[in-house]
């Protein structure tokens, strides 16, 4: 007993003596109040809602807020009180949204949520958000109720300006002026962003058509030949990233390469793709990133591989969607830490979000903001790049994206001094 | 425009071959089990998803390729020898929802062990092929619809001409006779089981080359593949081909009609749902066997 409490002794200190060493040559994280004093008072309830099963894990946005909240734990917490950071996945599943959404907000009492990424739990439960007055800062958003709920802001971009960036650039670097939208038959997802491209592609004097496939479509040949027959020059793959590559692979199979010009929104800027890709898309696939690249020397984008060595399990996602939950946590834990601690309660919180205004991160191109609206979209500017020997080469750095749809998002800027 | 339709349809044939050798799997379990097995995309779903894990782990490909006809067979045998003889004598309805629950059951245990990755599951066939009417076809597509022919026709020969076979049809007209008559009604269900398994393995192995290695996606096969088992009645095997052929030739001359190409999707229920119509004509209950 005395020898392992003797051993376990010296393996804390051993530990803490290492932890000092990292953070004297900087290698540790960055968090919060950075004491490196763990808090100890009383805990403040957050919450994160993820959907993460077939068809797609859309986890790393509350992987990536989950690391930051334990590392501002170790660090002083919020002024001194940790988060007690709840995550819940709503399985794809409408009822089970809904279900978990009423179980943090209703029974948890959450005061906030953060890192939320998901394709079926905004359009299920933004009424409640609403009606509950209780902000959600998400992270992973690919639908239009994401974006226009007066409860809901989002850090990543979703579909729609991300494919539009992307088209943008073909138009501009590519010669690009007949354009297919492939997209998901989802009216609030593909059929939403489609339509906007088709939109943006009329508002440049161009050609812009949509072709719509069910999620679970097996024929992606006849896509492919149908993107074919309509004449187009230019393919906007506004899909996740499993059937985008299961239409390239299609394309590789007919020789479609040298056919069109082949542009994506982010889904497709993912570690693993160069494995799966291959030589033969090198140099002829353009993607549209909604944050930062992985390898940026950003302060933020290096904190958040920091974040993610020490504080992420193994198994989390290290895509765009935790780099955007890393940064929806630290703007929310930086909100907090100037509200007094002892009156932290919803209200308090939900306005200490709206109040966030103008702050910055290398993470994104434009100043973050929050404000009260009926819809948000703070992240709508963008870089590209091209996917080029297994890996991904920086072609287009920060660019504004210009579509119409960004209208009253910019009405928004311009009324709380943004521009 | 001739061109266009000839694009359509090779591209219609090389995915329905797929639909077509799936719903073969099904009608020779069905005929020899009375087991309408929903549960036929999750295996083969099962058996692709262990080929990329054997290739992964840097095995020689042809043995990825038999682990995963391997796979399929045990898959398909442990619930053929462990639950189906507990449902022999339930309603041919019970059976299949049965099934159901074992589908979601793989699907479960393929969501834990395979995360959401991006996986690629390759064929040297992929790489070579021949153009038809426009459209080049991987041998791999070739493959495809010429394992579905052949199976027609292997299984046809080996019902009407081996002692097993003999056994198999005897069983599919009426089990509790053929138990009567001393037929080993075990043993001819555990190869029926296995024949499936096996084809369920192949198909596997083509569709997460041919479309995308996802279990959900290979799953929900299973829809097609028994809309085309609906047009083979469940008992005709080159009809189950030709049925399956034509779901896909449909389902890609759809795309050629804008107002009706977003819902391809649905030309397996609505060509399964016709060809009940149509069978129902008549009065017998279309999945009962003794009505």
């Amino acid at each position: 007993m005395k020898t392992s409490l003797i051993l376990a002794t010296a393996a804390t200190l051993g530990l803490s003596l290492m932890g000092e060493d990292a953070k004297a040559d900087g290698h540790a994280p960055v968090c919060g109040l950075n004491t490196g004093q763990a808090a100890t008072g009383e805990p403040i309830k957050v919450g994160g809602i993820n959907g993460n099963a077939p068809p797609g894990d859309f986890s790393g946005g509350t992987d990536g807020a989950a690391a930051y909240f334990d590392c501002v734990n170790a660090n002083g917490g919020i002024n001194g009180r940790p988060i007690d950071y709840l995550v819940e996945n709503d399985q794809w599943n409408p009822e089970l949204a809904g279900q978990v959404a009423t179980k943090l907000v209703k029974d948890e009492g959450v005061v906030a949520l953060v890192g939320n990424g998901s394709v079926v739990e905004m359009a299920v439960n933004a009424p409640l958000y609403a009606a509950e007055d209780v902000m959600v800062m998400a992270s992973g958003c690919a639908i239009s109720e994401c974006y226009e709920s007066s409860h809901i802001v989002s850090t990543n971009q979703g579909p729609l300006p991300s494919g539009i960036g992307a088209l943008k650039f073909a138009i501009e670097e590519l010669g690009a002026t007949n354009a297919a939208c492939i997209g998901f038959n989802i009216p609030n997802n593909g059929g939403w962003a489609c339509d906007w491209m088709n939109e943006y592609m009329s508002s440049k004097g161009l050609q812009g058509t949509s072709i719509l496939m069910d999620p679970t479509a097996v024929d992606l040949n006849s896509v492919y030949l149908q993107a074919l027959a309509e004449g187009v020059d230019t393919i906007l793959l506004m899909l996740p990233a499993g059937p985008a590559i299961g239409l390239l692979k299609v394309a590789e199979e007919q020789g479609g390469r040298e056919m069109f010009k082949w542009v994506s929104p982010t889904p497709l800027y993912e570690p693993g793709v160069g494995e799966v890709l291959g030589d033969y898309w090198s140099d002829h696939l353009y993607i549209n990133i909604e944050l930062n690249t992985f390898d940026s020397d950003g302060a933020d984008n290096q904190n958040w591989v920091k974040v993610m060595d020490t504080y992420g399990k193994d198994d989390d996602r290290r895509d765009t969607f935790s780099q955007s939950g890393y940064i929806s946590a630290k703007f929310f834990v930086d909100a907090l830490l100037d509200l007094d601690a002892d009156r932290i309660d919803r209200p308090s919180v939900t306005k200490a979000i709206q109040n966030i205004v103008g702050v910055e991160s290398d993470l994104l191109c434009d100043p973050y903001y929050v404000g009260v609206a009926d819809r948000h979209m703070p992240n709508h500017s963008g870089r590209m790049v091209v996917f080029k020997d297994g890996g991904f080469e920086l072609m287009r750095d920060c660019y504004d994206i210009d579509t119409n749809y960004l209208e009253p998002i910019l009405a928004q800027e311009t009324a709380l001094g943004l521009d | 425009m001739l061109k266009v339709y000839g694009l359509f349809l090779v591209s219609g044939l090389a995915v329905g071959s797929l639909y077509a050798l799936a719903g073969i799997g099904l009608v020779i379990l069905r005929r020899s089990t009375g087991f309408l097995n929903f549960a036929y995309g999750a295996l083969a779903a099962a058996a692709a998803m262990v080929a990329w894990q054997v290739a992964d782990w840097g095995a020689w490909p042809p043995l990825s390729w038999f682990a995963a006809l391997v796979a399929g067979v045990v898959l398909s045998v442990a619930y053929g020898r462990l639950v189906a003889p507990a449902l022999a004598w339930r309603e041919p309805a019970v059976k299949a929802v049965a099934t159901l629950g074992y589908m979601l059951i793989l699907l479960g245990v393929m969501g834990l062990i395979w995360d959401d990755e991006l996986r690629k599951l390759s064929l040297p066939t992929d790489k070579i092929a021949v153009t038809l009417l426009g459209v080049r076809v991987t041998v791999t597509r070739l493959i495809a619809l010429g394992v579905a022919v052949a199976a027609v026709i292997a299984m046809i020969l080996y019902l009407d001409r081996s002692r097993m076979g003999l056994n198999m049809r005897a069983l599919a007209d009426d089990r509790d006779h053929a138990a009567l008559l001393g037929i080993p009604i075990i043993k001819v269900e555990t190869l029926a089981w296995g024949i499936s398994g096996a084809l369920a393995g192949g198909t596997g192995l083509l569709f997460g080359s041919l479309v995308r290695l996802e279990p959900t996606v290979i799953t929900f096969m299973v829809i097609p593949a028994t809309a085309a088992a609906i047009v083979g009645r469940l008992t005709s095997l080159p009809m189950t081909l030709l049925g399956g052929l034509f779901i896909g030739v449909i389902e890609a001359m759809l795309t050629l009609y804008k107002p009706l190409a977003p819902l391809r999707a649905m030309t397996p229920f609505v060509i399964a749902g016709l060809m009940i119509l149509w069978m129902q004509r008549g009065t017998s209950l279309t999945f009962a066997s003794k009505d």
